[in-house]
């Protein structure tokens, strides 16, 4: 059977990559006795994965897993009890385990079907005559914004114009600086890397705030059909 | 502190982050005391150390004390702490490491002292003990190396020689008794295992030889007794592992079998250190395993030892461990195996289709050589290995050699070179004139003399003779198939003087450091010129600490030092060596090392076994 776990990745654990929470998922499984369908081949391996890679750094509050169970492991009459809340017991802190839903419907993957992330970034700054809306709004309001992105198979960077990959973006004055909501494209069909609208955004209102300062949380992530109705709260 | 704005910008953040699976989690403020354990290298090669996980689960399992770790900082990081200002801390609590109690430094190899000296300045704590006060942590050091304190007897206030399991807990407890740090250090040095530097001094003749060390506390030992575990049984043994977030050298479930190595072999420290053998029963072995994997979820268990199959039953427990791996899909690794038909039936199942290398280790070329190192394994042994090998599948073969061995020829060079020509001969033979894809690794280390070892008393090679024999071994070893690897002469000699060193080569450590000197054990921080400054800077002779033969009267200066083995032992192992004698198995008949006058050997062990093999 195949299942969808959500979940929160926050505080230290941030500087744990995702490929490294992956073998956190893959021994908690191992320890809670919750037996995974393997891949064929010489060299199995289970079948499990996210919907989207996070950064190093990043905070994220609606992440996702999906993993199908052996055939031989017995479905549960309740997947909270059954798988839910013995992964959450032996999750390290900063892991938090917000729902489980069975996913039968998961014709290909989540990450095939995922087209949208928002991000919040907090920006420490001097925001004294700064008004933080219109900063927004004036960069949002440029025809294209050209950066440099390093390319596969390509030695130098090459200029593109990531604009039409924002589908959103708002600035906030907040306490001690600003505070970024974006919503960007993100999938296989078009992505965008937040870090470039953050370096752009910094160069067009020429606050000068470190990259280590700045702080981003992944708050959602969109799929092509609404999967929030899955998850019973 | 603002660790985030560190983490950002560093490679593998998760070093130092703490917050791993079953880390421990105390209030700092219900304990007595606070000890931080420090791993004088980084985090990845820290936590593949078992001693770390062996007293860390101890000392918190006493609800007085809390132990917390403490890395040596990757060169961008500890980069960052300096232009910040951040001081060294605990991954526990992140406090900083001059508020612990204790902090304890593992010296497993002798390049890493230069970062203990960088951890100590990157604490804030002044680096000689004579500038320490009360209100700076005590700092301790144990583990191997302790067994030549002296190179690190300006900077550390008590070595602890030997078992740590009862001693460093109780050490511990003595500490929490609030005495004055005079006092203390007094009533630790009555234990067995406790050196405490400052209570002795030694003196130098003319030629710069010890004459004799003055004991400055007469209540202290004149020679100190290492700790011994007399049943390794009953020492605690790790369940709850911590399992690290990122990559480590070892990844894996460990249970230790048994301490001690019978084999006697010349140039071995380890051999004479952790005597006698001491086994833990099978049953408990299993179930450590078991307990282990299934609090920690590793998906690979191995086992601890010496000489993985001298355990007295290792046939019975081998197979037991096999199947119950096999139930739970976990990997087997089974390291140093002797190489007979029962452990080619073991290999070949628990490698399946996906054989590693199968590695030697005849440590020289000649059987006169291995006589005198006494490294018992004949080159018939290692070919009717190889043909089964190579008859079961196996496609490359590892050789490990050591150059720079006492009475070593340009003969015994030829040996290496004969040993690796006749393995692919035995494959061309088995296989045809094609031979496949079959390959034979050569590595070759240089052989460093060690204390309390029969070879404590030889000089080393040279650098220029080290250099010679690389290349002579360079030539005869271009054979098709053949791939020969050696160690740097460099580290090979100033790992020999951080060895045999005495207490000014102290001085040349703090100089090394303060020169800028880190991470010598790795191969791309490690800095020959910078050393060579060093010693010039400070005057000490590297020839003197490596180079110079010294007789069996000369005073060492590891001699306060009891490893339990006697002097005389060592002495007559020295002798035999030089005549080419052999000294057989101790399990077969005791050679009177002296170890029994102290403890019982062969704890646990099946002695009934002793003799049906090897």
């Amino acid at each position: 059977m195949k299942y969808i776990i959500r979940f929160r990745k926050r505080g230290v654990i941030c500087y744990t990559s995702h490929l490294d929470i992956m073998k956190v998922f893959k021994r908690a499984f191992k320890r809670a006795g919750i037996s995974l369908k393997h891949s064929e081949g010489f060299n199995p391996h289970p079948k499990m994965g996210f919907a989207q890679p996070l950064s190093l750094g990043y905070e994220a509050l609606e992440e996702y897993i999906e993993f199908e169970t052996a055939e031989n492991f017995p479905v549960p009459d309740d997947i909270e009890e059954g798988i839910l809340r013995p992964l959450q017991d032996i999750m390290p802190e900063g892991l938090e385990l917000t729902g489980i839903c069975e996913a039968p419907w998961l014709k290909k993957t989540l990450a095939a079907e995922t087209v949208m992330a928002e991000y919040r970034v907090e920006i420490p700054a001097d925001t004294s005559g700064i008004n933080a809306e219109e900063l927004g709004e004036a960069y949002m309001a440029q025809g294209e914004i050209i950066t440099l992105k390093k390319q596969k198979k390509k030695p130098e960077p090459v200029p593109v114009d990531i604009r039409p990959k924002i589908q959103s973006l708002r600035a906030q004055s907040a306490e001690g600086g600003i505070i970024l909501r974006m919503r960007l494209d993100q999938g296989s069909q078009s992505n965008l890397s937040p870090e470039l609208v953050i370096t752009t955004f910094l160069e067009f209102s020429g606050i000068g705030t470190d990259r280590s300062e700045i702080d981003v949380t992944r708050e959602k992530i969109g799929f092509t059909r609404d999967i929030d109705k899955y998850f019973q709260y | 502190m603002n660790l985030d704005k560190l983490l950002r910008r560093v490679e593998k953040p998760a070093r130092y982050t703490g917050g791993e699976v079953n880390m421990v989690r105390k209030n700092p403020s219900d304990v007595k005391v606070r000890i931080g354990f420090a791993f004088p290298d980084t985090y990845e090669i820290g936590m593949s150390y078992m001693g770390l996980q062996i007293l860390y689960n101890i000392l918190n399992k006493n609800e007085d004390i809390y132990c917390e770790r403490i890395f040596a900082p990757a060169p961008d990081m500890e980069k960052l702490m300096r232009d910040e200002n951040v001081s060294l801390f605990t991954l526990e609590t992140g406090t900083p490491v001059c508020e612990m109690d204790i902090v304890g430094f593992t010296l497993q190899y002798e390049m890493s002292y230069t970062n203990i000296l960088n951890m100590l300045e990157l604490s804030g704590i002044p680096l000689e003990r004579e500038e320490r006060t009360e209100e700076h942590p005590l700092i301790i050091a144990g583990g191997p190396c302790a067994y030549n304190p002296e190179p690190l007897a300006d900077f550390i206030d008590m070595f602890l020689i030997g078992d740590g399991e009862e001693l460093l807990e109780e050490i511990c407890i003595l500490y929490s008794k609030g005495l004055s740090r005079q006092d203390f250090l007094r009533e630790a040095a009555k234990l067995d295992g406790v050196y405490v530097p400052e209570f002795y001094e030694p003196v130098y003749d003319e030629e710069g030889c010890i004459s004799e060390v003055r004991r400055t506390e007469p209540s202290a030992p004149e020679t100190v007794r290492r700790a011994v575990l007399r049943d390794i049984e009953q020492a605690d043994f790790p369940v709850n592992n911590i399992v690290p977030f990122i990559d480590t050298v070892h990844d894996r479930a460990v249970v230790e079998t048994f301490r001690g190595c019978t084999r006697g072999c010349r140039f071995c420290q380890a051999g004479i250190i952790y005597r006698p053998v001491r086994e833990r029963k099978e049953d408990t072995i299993c179930d450590l395993a078991m307990k282990q994997l299934s609090n920690t979820g590793h998906d690979e268990l191995s086992l601890l030892s010496l000489s993985t199959s001298d355990y007295s039953r290792f046939e019975h427990m081998a197979v037991n461990l096999m199947g119950l791996c096999r139930e739970q899909n976990v990997a087997l690794s089974l390291p140093s195996l002797r190489l007979d038909s029962f452990s080619f039936k073991v290999l070949d199942e628990i490698q399946g289709y996906r054989k590693s290398g199968l590695t030697f280790a005849p440590e020289a070329g000649t059987q006169r050589l291995r006589d005198v190192i006494n490294k018992n394994i004949t080159e018939d042994d290692i070919y009717s290995a190889v043909e089964q090998a190579v008859e079961l599948g196996w496609e490359h073969i590892k050789l490990y050699f050591m150059i720079g061995l006492p009475t070593e020829t340009d003969e015994d060079l030829d040996g290496i070179a004969e040993i690796a020509r006749n393995i692919m001969d035995i494959n061309y033979k088995i296989r045809g004139r094609k031979g496949g894809r079959f390959r034979v690794t050569v590595s070759v280390s240089n052989f460093v003399p060690k204390p309390h070892t029969p070879f404590q008393w030889e000089a080393q090679n040279s650098r220029e003779e080290f250099i010679r024999k690389h290349d002579y071994l360079s030539n005869k070893l271009r054979i098709k198939g053949v791939t020969f690897n050696y160690h740097d002469t460099d580290t090979s000699n100033l790992e020999a003087v951080l060895a045999r060193g005495d207490r000014r080569v102290g001085k040349v450590i703090k100089e090394a450091h303060r020169l800028g000197c880190r991470f010598d054990a790795w191969t791309e921080y490690f800095d020959a010129e910078l050393w060579q400054e060093a010693f010039r800077n400070t005057g000490a002779d590297e020839s003197f600490y490596c180079y110079r033969q010294r007789n069996h009267e000369e005073i060492l200066p590891w001699d306060m030092i009891n490893t339990l083995v006697s002097r005389r032992f060592l002495e007559k192992e020295h002798e035999k060596a030089m005549s080419g004698v052999t000294t057989g198995d101790c399990r077969l008949q005791c050679r009177g090392c002296g170890v029994n006058g102290y403890t019982e050997c062969f704890v646990n062990c099946d002695t009934e076994a002793f003799g049906q093999d090897s």
